[in-house]
């Protein structure tokens, strides 16, 4: 997990042509999108007239929004063989911040929607930028670094407010954005959606994307290569703190409140949903798709089990299990991958 | 990796259409049948958090209840007494259409709009112990008197420590609506009193780890406090560590709820008494409640349940009966 990690023992084969179906064989977010769909045929089945709804469905889907625009922000991170454990804690002081200002200014309008939002984005920018300066400049592992901005940027919180959570968002921000619909998708889904769409093109499509797996894959030569590391490690950590302030006005909208007393396991469900999509924890790997798809596997689970009525308990057993057998499948067929091409794992 | 991005996109465009698709008509939710309707004889409790003896006990009240006027019981909690993890099992809770819903909502406000989408859904809800901003949407609530109980907390202090002197609560989390109750109860009284001094409320955010350090703590800053009031199970079970740690003697520790972890604090005496909700009383007027409801029969919207305080004394009797179950 430190920056200066051993190379990954897979060999790249990106440059060679592969057929489309080996291609497709080969990307773990499509095994792993072949659990989920096994696991919603499974309820389906189990509890059809209730699961299967578009109610049940707009439930989910609203429920890992803010889950989602934090996972878009540490796919970025892992791909470079970092780890973002402060997002949730940076997502409740952003919520503080954004909350205090709105609660000062009064008003229940657009505007003051507006200066929350501002200031939640900054705010989480600025933590983010923290994280970045520390991994990349200080050389501080990032597990040490995040697990520190974990502890402070949640005490910052409390200590702005006193441990007691203020309940001022907006009425346009929950009525609009919280609990606000368009054509019956809820606005908050919406809103996830264009982010993690973005973030999937500036990874895939961009340079900055190139460059984020570059450094993940092998930072040495990254640097060798002639890419500005710390800038881009800066960028990254900065861009997983701006997500997080972002959701942290999300959040708001969504729960009235600052939560802070909660998320306090928002970081490890949005690792281990990244992880479960097929990003490696070695870095260099992974895709937006892949998260998004890790996102909704304990989301789905969760649900069916509430619907089904199994203790909440084995929902927890169930989560860990896939995604320890999310990776080891995934290294399975990396070390096949690695021998030779054809042998599959599958 | 060109392929790869556009199988990507494929497929997120298709997940798109497949959502876009599939919520195309949430107005089907209001004529579904099974919600509410008749033979629906499903009620679903919602606990604040699992594994807590207080909401066990609860349980066994309305499962025992439940089978006498024939009703199936099926309950799921959060992992922590949080929000932002009840709010996705209430929303599933409500996708599964039970015929009532008895809920301990984690927040005031975060709560609201979760359970009112359950109401609006058809379904009966009860609020146990914890209530939202504006329950107006909920066919009964049902708490202990929460203030009353914060009272009765400062009494077995008075009673244990007539002379009066230094007084601490260590408290949860603020905004749980039942907890700032208890405190409010225990301030009122402890400030009516002279003889005692109040040093305030500390947080300790449901784990009873911080509890311990924050006994300890103010243990060394205030080392003759006489009394603590510790607002919950684990606030109680932490501040006894906290006292045993810190070396502190002849403190008087009032602890709210009767776990059996509690109970045990009481029998070596780190733990002078224990002031007991009685959460199977609130689970089986909420079955009532929730009967009531839907069978057409009259309806009572808020309830407020007793107390027993236990000691030492009476653990053999009344007290020993109103003490947590681990199961039922």
């Amino acid at each position: 997990m430190t920056t200066t990690s051993t190379p990954p023992q897979t060999i790249e084969t990106t440059a060679s042509h592969d057929g489309l179906l080996e291609r497709i064989k080969s990307m773990q977010s499509v095994w792993i999108l072949g659990v989920l769909v096994v696991i919603v045929a499974v309820f389906g089945a189990l509890s059809p007239t209730t699961f299967l709804t578009a109610g049940n469905i707009t439930n989910i889907a609203q429920n890992v929004s803010i889950w989602a625009v934090l996972a878009v922000g540490m796919t970025f991170v892992i791909i470079t063989s970092g780890i973002d454990l402060s997002v949730g804690s940076v997502l409740v002081v952003s919520s503080v911040v954004a909350a205090k200002s709105m609660d000062a200014m009064g008003g229940q309008g657009w505007s003051t929607a507006l200066i929350g939002l501002v200031l939640a984005v900054i705010v989480g920018l600025g933590w983010g930028i923290l994280n970045g300066f520390l991994v990349a400049k200080a050389k501080v592992p990032p597990l040490i670094v995040t697990l520190g901005t974990l502890s402070v940027a949640l005490g910052i919180a409390q200590i702005i407010t006193g441990g007691l959570d203020i309940r001022a968002a907006p009425d346009v921000l929950q009525d609009n954005i919280g609990y606000g619909r368009l054509a019956g998708i809820p606005a908050i889904t919406i809103i996830a959606l264009i982010v993690v769409v973005v973030g999937g093109i500036v990874l895939h499509r961009t340079r900055f994307g190139r460059y984020t797996y570059a450094i993940g894959s092998n930072e040495v030569s990254a640097r060798r290569v002639g890419i500005n590391v710390d800038r881009k490690l800066i960028q990254i950590y900065a861009l997983s703190g701006l997500l997080a302030g972002f959701a942290g006005i999300l959040s708001l909208a969504q729960y009235g409140t600052t939560t802070i007393a909660g998320q306090s396991l928002t970081n490890l469900n949005v690792i281990a949903a990244v992880v479960i999509g097929g990003t490696s924890i070695f870095g260099g790997q992974g895709s937006m798709f892949g998260s998004m798809v890790g996102l909704f596997i304990p989301a789905v689970l969760q649900s069916g089990f509430v619907i089904i009525g199994v203790s909440p308990y084995w929902q927890t057993v169930a989560v860990g299990t896939i995604l320890i057998a999310a990776v080891y499948v995934d290294q399975q067929r990396r070390a096949a991958a690695t021998r030779g091409k054809g042998v599959s794992t599958a | 990796m060109r392929n790869t991005i556009t199988l990507t996109a494929l497929a997120a465009g298709a997940s798109l259409a497949l959502a876009a698709c599939s919520t195309g008509a949430p107005s089907d939710d209001g004529t579904a049948p099974a919600a509410g309707g008749d033979g629906n004889k499903e009620i679903a409790f919602v606990q604040g958090v699992a594994g807590d003896e207080f909401y066990i006990t609860m349980e066994c009240g309305i499962k025992e209840k439940a089978a006498e006027l024939g009703y199936t019981v099926k309950t799921q909690g959060p992992q922590k007494f949080d929000p932002t993890l009840q709010k996705p099992i209430v929303d599933s809770v409500t996708a599964s259409k039970p015929a009532a819903l008895l809920v301990a909502p984690t927040d005031v406000e975060a709560m609201q709009a979760p359970l009112e989408q359950a109401a609006q859904a058809g379904i009966k809800v009860v609020l146990v112990d914890t209530t939202v901003n504006d329950p107006s949407f909920a066919v009964s609530q049902i708490s202990s008197d929460n203030v009353g109980g914060g009272a009765a907390a400062f009494e077995a202090i008075k009673a244990a420590k007539p002379a009066g002197g230094k007084v601490l609560v260590i408290s949860t989390d603020p905004g749980v609506s039942t907890v700032d109750a208890r405190v409010k109860g225990f301030e009122d009284a402890v400030k009516a009193d002279t003889s005692f001094s109040y040093l305030g409320v500390q947080y300790s955010h449901n784990d009873p780890a911080t509890a311990a350090n924050l006994v300890s703590a103010a243990l060394q800053k205030d080392p003759d406090i006489v009394g603590i009031f510790a607002t919950n199970l684990f606030a109680a079970e932490g501040s006894a560590t906290g006292v045993r740690q810190a070396g502190g003697e002849d403190i008087t520790i009032v602890g709210f709820d009767a776990g059996p972890n509690q109970i045990k604090a009481l029998e070596a005496g780190t733990v002078q008494a224990l002031v007991a909700q009685q959460p199977s009383t609130i689970g089986s007027d909420g079955v009532e409640q929730a009967d009531a409801a839907l069978s057409g029969g009259s309806v009572t919207p808020t309830i407020q349940t007793g107390f027993t305080i236990i000691t030492k004394e009476n653990l053999s009797g009344e007290g020993g009966d109103a003490a947590y179950k681990s199961s039922c």
